[in-house]
């Protein structure tokens, strides 16, 4: 086994509150399947057969119990739980999981829907020996209506600066504009070694990572890191460029530590394989170097890399906002091909049902409904001459007759009165909407959840 | 006539005008400064031979290779002889495709100049190629050009100039250290949007506001060589005149940049990967460009090519690289091993070794002459059992039996040196007595052009040292200036930086630079208030250099307060602390407190009338003595001068007895002082109370 992957699926979905507050983010329905399942499908697809997947007990529960929820899969999944109030980051569950550690990982985000090439990454970090590769996209614009958004997004948000090496693959700086009010800073002699540097602003992190297992054990000694993203990366990245022994304060003492229990010098984080005693001498041995213009050794010895894959075409989404789960229940369809309505939906002859719609399993959908580019949840009922078009519609929701929803979100077991017109809004979960309502880009949410925002 | 190719008839119409305008060029023949001194004081830079051809011609030929019709050469200092070389070339027949026109002035001090007067003379009327006399190159512009004149239709002249550079690694040697530069560009549209000199800097930083032009993609260069050609727009002769205080194309550049949003004008970049171009801006680069010409990099601008087509300037090419002109004659046992050049009726005696050279027309060498990396202009006669190493050897010149001139050694025009003696590197040996030099220093504008005729008859005739130069030598030798300023130093070395950047020393520092980055702290830049405290530090010296009245010293320290906008306030402390520590300054912090009164007192005196015109109010006593009380609480070791300080203070009444009795009354702010204070507080009140007894009874007295 040469990796080994773990999911992270503990995340709250702190970025769309108002869907989550019922269901869990990797349970929430992208096409009618779970969210969580288009990570796994991915995994599986490239030949996983083990998944080590970090998520809570509520999620935990909900996949064995629920038969909506039932992930089909046929890797073995050893899910591992975390208790949800502990504020965990994602290296704090990597810690966590450190026994269960035996090779370099893949660690997955359980909002990922992407068809990228994994082996691309892989490539990378196998090809150069990397301590981390990961997976970027161009980032994509949000096309369709946001439920409950007034106006457009404002656009002044801050930029990631991604600085990538002429070959566009290794991964040299990283950081976000509003750490850099002071300016970009690049120390010269990176510029030397490296003289052509791109900085790319306008991509997406699909939070996909290749890393050493050398690295989990640096965060076993580094109980300060807590997330990978935010620090862990952006601490790698710094690092492939300072041969100091030094090490930051955050880190002293476990390298300290480390130190005495290799007596190696150089063990910060402790890159060294077994076999790199053959690939140093391989590489002296051949005339292969990553760079060119100077005449120095390849990597120009540099020990630790980061190395990036930029998806330059395809699909690549992070669902953690709304505008972001929206689109991917356009798009996720498009990667697996079953049937749009599921065999055991019960639907009327005489209704109007979109090539682009999907109809969950036990649905009723009666005469003269016209449904058009939506998702229609599991053991929903839809009556007659209800309209729906650009909607997503959960699970064991009732849509009383003449309804029309239009561009907007249902969340599951609520029940729509007979003759109201919604569109553009967020309804969440188990809500009543009064007959004959017209709603306009409103969220509208049950009152216990208004009190905690 | 060419049939209409559909379209709207106009827009093609304007394209084939222009395309009918002559393409031009403006090359600026003069350096406007001294990094070939003391060779370019008997011939300007643009003439001196590389590959046995000036270099002017390097910049003419590739001018007409690329295009060009019509040429303005602008030079300045020893303008005749340029005028002179250039008309007997072949730019002045009248078979020229490239229409050669020489413009002199002394007046010019810099290329800002030069395009101010292009502009007042309306020369250009199209996009114009600028480049300098040193240029070699071979670069076909046209690439470049035409993207230039495509962005300048599209964006109505917004792009108003087009640098070209050539991709070159960090490190390559004909990269001149000095000329680095870092490049931010916006990689769709090849805009400049950064443009900065690294020499120096370990950091590289780019402000913010350049990544917010809506691209999403920028690039970052350090591969860049500058090749300083440069294709313009009319309009850069404007800005220049409309910017009276562009001098170079970098402050040019700069201005543009930073300006973006008022002006409006963009500056882009071409990047050849396969052609050659290189300045010749110091002595280094000319030897990595005399290698790289011999090593046929610059093709088809090669030394057997005689482009210059002069009669008798052939010379033949085998293999190696070797050269040989007309009627050389090669001793016996004499190897040429690689990349000579050899011009004709060259003489070499026996047993000779010679590679990665240059020699000159009309040279003679005698036996057993080693030369590595020589570069040899006319008329040289090399004795016997010489040895040369990366040097260069100036029209004239003698060495004679058993020289040594290891690296970097150059001897200009007509020197003679030895016999037996061996040059340490770097020696520059002159006809020229260095003194004569300094004289014209005094001029602000450095250039070649300063009339040496004039100071000629001034210079002491001092005679050769027979130590320096060997027992049959003439010359002078010319000392790299070690007490000057950093700048001037560069500026008067010939070889340039021969940096080698040391790879581990750059790591070392990285790890407090990392730590630095952690804890974000602040760069150690220099804040106004340091800065103005260097320049009253530098004021007083001055002043006390040249005697300058204290009027003129007030005069200046209070432009200097205006300059770093400091508060009066601060003036006076910053000129107590710097008045104060000026003997520690001076003399080193090892002074004794004897040592250290004894030098502070008469500057007090001295600058007694400075002090004066700042220390007016009583608050203001009372600042300058926090000033004094601050300065010893840090030299607690010379605590005790602290008494007569404030005692010569107060007689020559900078200082009121009310305000040092208030101030020493006054509760002192923290421990330590409070500690001072009791100290010397018994000594100092004594002390004061006879002082101002002793005061008053003299006032009585009188």
């Amino acid at each position: 086994m040469e990796l080994q992957a773990v999911l992270m699926a503990a995340g709250g979905g702190s970025r769309m509150m108002d869907l989550t507050y019922n269901t869990r983010k990797p349970l929430l329905p992208v096409g009618n399947k779970p969210l969580i399942w288009y990570p796994l499908n991915l995994l599986e697809r490239v030949g996983f057969e083990e998944v080590i997947v970090i998520t809570t007990k509520e999620v935990q529960k909900m996949i064995s119990t629920d038969p909506k929820m039932k992930l089909d899969v046929k890797m073995k999944l050893d899910i591992v739980c975390i208790q949800e109030d502990a504020d965990m980051g994602t290296a704090d569950a990597l810690r966590h999981i450190q026994q269960k550690i035996k090779t370099d990982i893949l660690v997955v985000s359980c909002d990922l829907i992407t068809d990228a090439a994994l082996h691309e990454v892989v490539d990378l970090f196998r090809a150069h020996n990397a301590t981390l590769s990961m997976l970027m996209s161009k980032a994509h614009e949000f096309t369709e209506t946001v439920p409950g958004q007034k106006g457009k997004k404002k656009t002044g948000e801050q930029r990631d600066f991604v600085g990538v090496d002429g070959t566009g693959k290794r991964l040299l700086f990283m950081a976000n504009e509003a750490d850099l009010d002071k300016g970009l800073v690049i120390r010269k002699s990176i510029m030397r070694k490296l003289p052509r540097m791109h900085i790319k602003t306008g991509l997406v992190d699909a939070h996909l990572y290749c890393l050493k297992k050398s690295v989990v054990d640096f965060l076993a000694d580094n109980k300060s890191v807590s997330s990978i993203r935010g620090e862990l990366v952006p601490y790698l990245v710094r690092k492939q460029f300072s041969k100091s022994m030094t090490s930051p304060n955050v880190n002293d003492e476990a390298d300290q530590k480390l130190k005495k229990k290799d007596g190696n010098a150089n063990l910060e984080i402790q890159i060294l394989s077994r076999d790199e005693v053959l690939l140093q001498l391989t590489r002296e041995r051949s005339c292969w170097n990553d760079h060119r213009g100077d005449m120095s050794e390849a990597y120009h010895g540099v020990r630790l890399r980061c190395y990036v894959h930029i998806m330059d075409e395809g699909m690549c989404y992070r669902v953690n906002t709304l505008a972001a789960y929206i689109e991917a229940n356009r798009l996720a369809p498009k990667l697996f091909d079953e049937p749009a309505v599921h065999p055991s939906a019960a639907i009327s002859v005489r209704c109007l049902i979109g090539a682009d719609s999907i109809i969950g399993a036990s649905c009723q959908i009666s005469d003269k409904a016209s449904i058009k580019r939506s998702m229609i949840g599991a053991s929903t009922t839809v009556r007659e001459k209800v309209k729906v078009t650009n909607s997503i519609i959960m699970h064991g929701v009732t849509i009383e007759e003449g309804c029309n929803i239009q561009g907007s979100v249902i969340c599951s077991n609520t029940v729509i009165g007979r003759g109201a017109d919604i569109k553009y809004c967020l309804v969440g979960s188990a809500q009543r909407i009064e007959p004959e309502a017209e709603r306009t880009n409103e969220v509208i949410v049950g009152t216990d959840q208004l009190m905690e925002i | 006539p060419h049939p209409s190719t559909g379209g709207g008839g106009i827009a093609p119409l304007t394209e084939q005008e222009e395309e009918e305008q002559p393409l031009q060029a403006v090359l600026v023949a003069d350096s406007f400064n001294r990094r070939f001194f003391p060779i370019s004081k008997d011939q300007p830079r643009a003439l001196l031979p590389l590959g046995n051809v000036a270099m002017i011609d390097y910049t003419l030929e590739f001018l007409t290779s690329t295009g060009v019709q019509e040429t303005f050469v602008f030079c300045c200092w020893m303008s005749n002889k340029i005028k002179d070389h250039l008309l007997k070339s072949k730019w002045c027949r009248p078979t020229s495709p490239n229409v050669v026109h020489i413009i002199t002035s002394d007046l010019y001090r810099s290329l800002g100049d030069v395009l101010r007067d292009v502009d007042a003379k309306n020369l250009v009327r199209n996009d114009f190629i600028l480049v300098y006399g040193d240029v070699v190159s071979n670069i076909d512009v046209s690439q470049a050009l035409q993207e230039h004149r495509h962005r300048r239709k599209v964006d109505k002249n917004i792009s108003v100039m087009t640098m070209v550079f050539k991709e070159s690694s960090p490190g390559h040697k004909s990269r001149c250290e000095e000329d680095d530069v870092i490049v931010a560009m916006d990689s769709k549209s090849k805009r400049v949007l950064h443009y900065q000199k690294t020499q120096g800097l370990k950091k590289l930083q780019f402000p913010m506001n350049i990544f917010q032009h809506g691209s999403d993609e920028f690039e970052i260069r350090h591969d860049l060589l500058d090749c300083h050609i440069s294709i313009c727009s009319p309009q850069v002769a404007e800005l220049f005149t409309d910017n009276f205080d562009y001098q170079t194309r970098n402050d040019f550049v700069r201005g543009i940049l930073v300006n973006e949003e008022i002006l409006g004008n963009q500056i882009h970049l071409y990047v050849t990967q396969d052609g050659y171009g290189a300045r010749v801006s110091n002595l280094q680069m000319y030897d990595s460009v005399s290698s790289d010409m011999v090593r046929r990099w610059v093709y088809p601008l090669t030394p057997e090519a005689n482009f210059t087509d002069q009669q008798g300037q052939g010379c033949t090419h085998s293999r190696h690289n070797v050269y040989r002109g007309a009627e050389v004659s090669l001793g016996h046992g004499s190897q040429m091993e690689e990349n000579v050049l050899i011009g004709r009726d060259t003489s070499i005696g026996a047993n000779c070794h010679i590679s990665n050279s240059v020699i000159g027309n009309n040279c003679t060498i005698g036996d057993n002459v080693v030369l590595d990396r020589a570069h040899m202009w006319n008329n040289v006669h090399i004795s016997s059992n010489v040895e040369i190493h990366q040097s260069v050897v100036c029209d004239g010149a003698v060495v004679k039996e058993a020289v040594h001139l290891n690296k970097q050694c150059v001897l200009a025009y007509n020197v003679v040196i030895g016999p037996n003696l061996s040059l340490p590197d770097g020696t520059v040996v002159s006809m020229h007595h260095p003194e004569e030099e300094e004289e014209d220093d005094d001029d602000e504008f450095l250039s070649d052009d300063q009339e040496v005729g004039h100071s000629k008859d001034k210079t002491r005739q001092k005679a050769f040292n027979p130590a320096e130069v060997g027992p049959e030598g003439k010359g002078y030798i010319w000392k790299a200036s070690m007490n000057d300023t950093e700048d001037e130093e560069l500026a008067q070395c010939l070889w340039g930086l021969v940096l080698n950047p040391d790879p581990e020393s750059d790591s070392e520092s990285e790890a407090s630079e990392e730590s630095q980055d952690r804890s974000r702290s602040v760069s150690p830049e220099i804040d106004d208030v340091n800065a103005f405290q260097l320049e009253v530090l530098g004021t007083l010296q001055r002043g006390l250099e040249e005697n300058i009245v204290c009027d003129n010293l007030v005069l200046e320290i209070n432009s200097l307060k205006y300059a770093y906008n400091i508060t009066l306030k601060e003036v006076m402390q910053i000129l107590t602390r710097v008045v104060l520590e000026y003997p520690f300054q001076q003399q080193g912090t090892q002074l004794t407190t004897l040592q250290y009164t004894g030098s502070l007192l008469p500057l007090l005196k001295t600058w007694s009338p400075v002090f004066k015109n700042y220390i007016k109010r009583a608050q203001d006593h009372l600042d300058c003595l926090s000033a004094v009380e601050e300065l010893f609480l840090e030299q607690d070791t010379h605590q005790t001068a602290m008494v007569k300080v404030l005692m010569k203070m107060y007689q020559l009444e900078i200082l009121e007895e009310e305000a040092i009795l208030k101030w020493f009354s006054t509760g002192a702010t923290n421990d330590k002082s409070r500690q001072l204070r009791k100290n010397q507080g018994k000594q100092r009140m004594s002390l004061q109370r006879k002082e101002s007894e002793e005061d008053e009874s003299s006032e009585e007295g009188e």
